[in-house]
């Protein structure tokens, strides 16, 4: 990983090195969900965040929105698969937490962490720690 | 397990090649053992795809399973197979019957009675299907008719549970096929398809970008319903909603089930 040591950590920080501490997660961001920009990161050298965290972010909006014209109430977890990975996904108000990760990874408690995260991101985000 | 079946297991296990899957999966069938017979049938049918006998066996399984659908598939590929198959051209009407196309089951079940006129079964199947054309004009005909040709029912026979639905959308997310009813009654297929525009093209981007491939599926759980999507040909978007309930190994089944309907029905539009 990137040495984020240094860096200056942020409320997101310990929800997304626990993330990417699970086996086959390489990638993990918290996005802003109307815009798409990255608010953190905790990535693998050499991943590039920006582009994926824009499309994932839209793709989380698309299915909150259309739950909503459907009366399916609030969304709580999105996966993309593909064959060679998934990209998982919780949204708290604004932000969107999203997991990028390999095909092999333990789907189920990649599940339960983004949920106990998305609590967490709506805590900070109450207490107006997005910004 | 029967003296017969027991034979015929092992002269399959000796010989995984041999075509007495046939009768075996017949003989399980029989027995009630559906999921037995239909592993065996699958089975063989991988080593004699072309096996017209044991196409018209996994027709009626299927029956048995309550999946017409794979039910009508399967005659009609007998019926490519060999084209005077009895059994087929049997089921064939029982299951245009069943879907009220009664000009269709009348042709099916004539041309099985050209091939054996002593057969009761077809006799009596024939009475009933004539019968029924002669009041076609019923109200409970005309809808299942209308029902059959109105593209909103497309997924009716593939989803049976009321708590499931399925919409085929095109690339700007207006809707091709399929229905969704709100609680209050309301068709909201379109405003659904509208949020999920452009879906196909975003997932498509994203796991091209992250080198993960083709995108195969999204799945999506609400506080009361689960929503799995796929890529359709042209661009097109696979939407399933089911309970909240619904375990994900059925989800992705009920998914396949819709996308193979929707794929026939995209080609008949052609």
């Amino acid at each position: 990983m990137a040495g984020r040591a240094a860096l200056m950590s942020t409320p997101f920080t310990a929800m997304l090195q626990t993330l990417s501490r699970q086996r086959g997660v390489t990638a993990a961001l918290v996005v802003s969900e109307s815009d798409g920009i990255v608010i953190d990161s905790n990535m693998h050298i050499g991943q590039s965040g920006d582009k994926v965290a824009a499309l994932a972010a839209s793709l989380y909006k698309k299915a909150r929105l259309s739950a909503r014209a459907a009366g399916m109430g609030a969304v709580s977890f999105m996966q993309l698969e593909a064959p060679n990975g998934r990209l998982c996904a919780v949204g708290s108000g604004e932000l969107v937490l999203v997991v990028v990760a390999a095909t092999a990874v333990n789907v189920g408690l990649v599940r339960v962490d983004l949920l106990r995260a998305a609590v967490e991101l709506a805590e900070i985000a109450k207490r107006g720690g997005a910004r | 397990m029967s003296e017969d079946v027991r034979r015929m297991s092992d002269e399959l296990a000796r010989d995984p090649s041999s075509r007495v899957f046939v009768p075996l999966g017949e003989a399980l069938r029989q027995q009630g053992q559906l999921d037995v017979a239909l592993k065996v049938t699958l089975r063989g049918l991988e080593r004699h795809p072309h096996l017209a006998d044991a196409h018209d066996l996994l027709a009626r399984l299927s029956v048995d399973r309550g999946d017409m659908e794979r039910a009508f598939d399967e005659w009609d590929m007998v019926l490519r197979l060999s084209p005077g198959h009895l059994g087929a051209l049997k089921g064939m009407g029982f299951v245009c019957f069943h879907r009220a196309r009664f000009a269709e089951a009348e042709r099916y079940l004539a041309a099985a009675a050209a091939l054996d006129a002593r057969d009761d079964q077809v006799a009596s199947a024939l009475l009933h299907v004539r019968a029924a054309q002669t009041h076609a004009t019923s109200p409970q005909a005309a809808i299942a008719e209308s029902i059959a040709n109105d593209s909103r029912y497309l997924f009716l026979e593939v989803l049976p549970d009321e708590a499931q639905t399925a919409l085929l959308l095109d690339p700007a997310g207006l809707v091709l096929a399929g229905a969704y009813i709100d609680a209050e009654g309301r068709d909201v297929a379109q405003d659904v398809g509208a949020e999920l525009s452009g879906v196909t093209e975003a997932a498509r981007r994203a796991t091209r970008h992250l080198a993960m491939g083709d995108w195969t599926s999204i799945v999506f759980e609400t506080e009361v319903a689960v929503v799995a999507m796929a890529p359709s040909s042209q661009d097109g978007l696979l939407v399933l909603a089911t309970s909240r309930a619904t375990p994900l190994g059925l989800v992705r089944r009920l998914l396949a089930r819709c996308a193979e309907k929707a794929q026939r029905w995209l080609d008949g539009q052609r």
